[in-house]
């Protein structure tokens, strides 16, 4: 997995890239969480994410989760359609903010 | 047509992608498996992480771990044999859909995907031998 994040208007956008499985969990969430913790708006962009397993899903469950917490909000954009398939898989995609 | 192979990995988290790009590879020698290979391949990647997680703890071990793909007669069997902690079937629960949490979630994909999820204790060489089955 490589990632960029790229800020404009006060809006942290996560692009994420390749397959997300738990061998680098960690390394998603070290990229977002500080975001979140920094109560800024983060958009994950998934359109070049080509497999998530559920160690992936956790990642955007937590976000979503910590986003609530701290007030702010966590948006999917871009969703790839394998990773859609997942996140309907999981019934997840009233929970999740998808765009 | 039938297949069977078969292939050894070392139980650690970065194994799970050489796993997946196994079972895509025989997955893709058939045409009616290849039909549905995200959903296989995540079964199978699913179980090989619940072994790396909770068979090893994520502990550095020098066991392997042995995949076997068989598909005969529309039959699919993805077996999985691991020397780690013996796993007490009953305790293995699928997430609760009302629960928005992750614990559980491969355990649920895998009985989405999968028509039997069986763990055998016939194989004297393995602790656990998992047998994930689907027909066509």
């Amino acid at each position: 997995m490589s990632y960029k994040v790229i800020e404009e208007n006060s809006i942290s956008t996560v692009y994420l890239d390749g397959e997300i499985d738990m061998d680098v969990t960690d390394k998603a969430k070290e990229v977002i969480m500080p975001l979140l913790d920094a109560k800024k708006e983060v958009h994950i962009n998934l359109k070049d994410v080509q497999y998530m397993d559920s160690s992936g899903i956790s990642v955007l469950i937590e976000s979503h989760q910590k986003a609530e917490e701290l007030g702010t909000k966590v948006t999917l954009k871009e969703i790839s359609k394998s990773v859609l398939k997942v996140i309907m898989m999981a019934k997840l995609e009233q929970v999740l903010n998808l765009d | 047509m039938n297949l069977e192979e078969e292939k050894d990995f070392k139980v650690e988290s970065s194994s799970l992608k050489e796993i997946r790009s196994f079972a895509r590879e025989v997955i893709s020698k058939s045409t009616v498996l290849s039909a549905c290979s995200d959903d296989l391949v995540l079964a199978l990647a699913e179980a090989a992480q619940n072994i790396v997680k909770h068979a090893y703890n994520g502990q550095p071990t020098d066991d392997l771990l042995k995949v076997k793909i068989s598909f005969k007669d529309n039959d699919l069997s993805m077996e999985l044999f691991d020397k780690g902690k013996p796993v007490v079937p009953a305790n293995i629960k699928p997430r609760n859909l009302e629960d928005i949490k992750a614990g559980g979630l491969g355990t649920f994909f895998i009985g989405q995907i999968m028509d039997e999820v069986v763990f055998k204790t016939t194989k004297v060489d393995w602790v656990n031998h998992l047998v994930l089955t689907k027909k066509f």
